[in-house]
């Protein structure tokens, strides 16, 4: 069995699971009984002067019969004061020295608001400090959160100020409301950060009830902006984790959120990057036992792969994740239609006659049965036949050797300027 | 005509003319397209110009003077 224990920036833990600062870690109990369950560390609800949450929190986009596709919510920080909170941990962390413990934290961006809150919440023992700058309702608008994260200035003097004191890591929450993640990612490293974690919840709103005509979720028929989360952001979240991991300017260990809810999750986010991950979606969907499947998968994996540790796994996909300017134009993959596995449905052809280049072919064959047939010289490997193919193993998409060398679009640029003695087009990067 | 069969003609186009010694001297990139510039070094011959119209060909095209050329040193990743 792998060794799953990791060591983010100088934090300790059992296993690279994470309950993300959220509903799930409001309280010594749920942290406790998530430490029960397996869970190998908790960042707890944000920290800060206490706040007064509106009734009607949540809401969940569901999609096709899949519950809770996505999620949304309007809940702030911690209503409960702060002195509640830390006797909470004091006594979770005797309970459990080995597990780790983060604090998040939020408040005004003054450095005298930032030296009581670390010192006061470091004096009860957590094992590190998470500044949360991500969060995008209730506390924006209040210059904290997100807000604050929007500013990589802010980020950075607010980081400064926390380590002036810190004796913890610093791991920097970053929100995704932003163009350029890694602007910021650079700010708060420039700050002092230890690490960071990413990504806070986007800017959303649920839906509207077209019956009644009010925003989802309301309070009382009066709608505000929340933070969506759960599995439609992960591809997102995974894109940003990415952009950190091969910044040079980077640099620091990284604490992947955002729509984790398997241990296959888990193992991309680590490939990509993160030294361990946080969740809070999918917690509030099955419960903390979900982390029991999640270890026993991770497991397995490490093993079937011969890795002796998880960390074997942080950013070996890195290397594979480049500019568009530098994939070779010259690959090729066309699809195939595996006949005995095709069901006839005919929705590639459709896909392909309405959406993409009109390559697949409805013909009948010498025994008069209907097949469909790709016609490979004019198939550009889109993948969207096997994307809407319902049948598995009915489409293969298959490289193609061309014999031609590979050349990328910015080698191309290089060809055409070293033609014609001057730039041809800005380079892609 | 399908989309290969309209790159498979000006592909044709250009190797016609490589193969009769003609080399590329300029590619021009617009709106409509690649602007081709062939020379040949024999005497009386007269520059050819190709309109490459198909995306696979303007490919070609370039991928045939990449491939002429030493490689290049590698290109670093802007990041």
């Amino acid at each position: 069995m792998a060794d799953l224990s990791i060591d983010l920036a100088g934090i300790k833990s059992p296993n690279p699971f994470w309950l993300a600062s959220a509903p799930p870690t409001n309280t010594g109990y749920q942290v406790q009984r998530a430490f029960e369950a397996g869970w190998g560390g908790a960042v707890w609800k944000t920290l800060g002067e206490p706040v007064i949450n509106t009734s009607s929190r949540f809401a969940a986009v569901h999609f096709n019969g899949q519950r809770v596709a996505g999620f949304n919510n309007i809940e702030l920080i911690t209503d409960r004061p702060l002195e509640v909170n830390l006797k909470e941990i004091y006594e979770t962390k005797k309970r459990f020295p080995n597990h780790a413990i983060i604090a998040s934290l939020m408040v005004e961006p003054k450095q005298e608001k930032w030296h009581e809150i670390v010192k006061r919440v470091e004096a009860v023992g957590v094992d590190g400090l998470e500044l949360n700058f991500g969060c995008p309702h209730g506390m924006a608008e209040r210059g904290m959160g997100a807000a604050s994260g929007q500013q990589p200035d802010l980020v950075q003097a607010q980081t400064t100020w926390v380590k002036e004191v810190a004796t913890t890591p610093v791991i920097v929450k970053l929100t995704p409301n932003i163009t350029d993640i890694t602007v910021v990612a650079r700010h708060a490293v420039k700050g002092g950060a230890d690490a960071i974690s990413l990504i806070n919840t986007i800017n959303s709103l649920a839906g509207v009830d077209i019956h009644s005509w009010n925003t989802i979720p309301n309070v009382g028929g009066q709608g505000a902006h929340g933070g969506y989360c759960g599995p439609a952001v992960k591809p997102i979240a995974l894109s940003m984790v990415a952009e950190c991991a091969r910044d040079r300017g980077v640099g620091v260990p990284i604490s992947g959120i955002g729509g984790i809810s398997t241990w296959q999750d888990v193992v991309e986010f680590m490939l990509m990057g993160s030294t361990g991950i946080q969740v809070c979606t999918a917690v509030m969907h099955h419960g903390f036992r979900i982390v029991e499947e999640m270890i026993d998968g991770l497991n397995n994996y490490l093993d079937d792969k011969g890795l002796a540790s998880v960390t074997e796994l942080i950013g070996k996909s890195v290397p594979k994740y480049s500019n568009w300017g530098d994939l070779d134009l010259n690959y090729k993959v066309v699809a195939r239609i595996n006949e005995d596995n095709c069901i006839n449905c005919n929705k590639c052809h459709i896909a392909c006659e309405d959406a993409s280049h009109q390559c697949i072919d409805m013909l009948t064959n010498s025994d008069g049965k209907a097949i469909l047939q790709v016609r490979e010289e004019d198939c550009v490997g889109c993948n969207l036949c096997s994307i809407v193919c319902p049948a598995d193993g009915a489409i293969d998409m298959v490289a193609l050797d061309s014999g031609v060398a590979p050349m990328t679009w910015n080698q191309r640029n290089q060809v055409i300027s070293g033609l014609n003695g001057s730039y041809s087009e800005a380079e892609v990067v | 005509m399908s989309a290969f069969e309209e790159f498979d003609q000006e592909r044709r186009a250009i190797d016609t003319l490589l193969e009769q010694g003609y080399q590329v001297i300029r590619i021009a990139e617009d709106l409509d397209g690649a602007r081709v510039t062939f020379t040949h070094g024999g005497p009386g011959q007269s520059p050819v110009e190709l309109l490459l119209l198909t995306a696979d060909a303007r490919k070609h095209v370039t991928t045939v003077v990449f491939a002429g050329r030493k490689p290049a040193a590698p290109i670093e990743t802007v990041i």
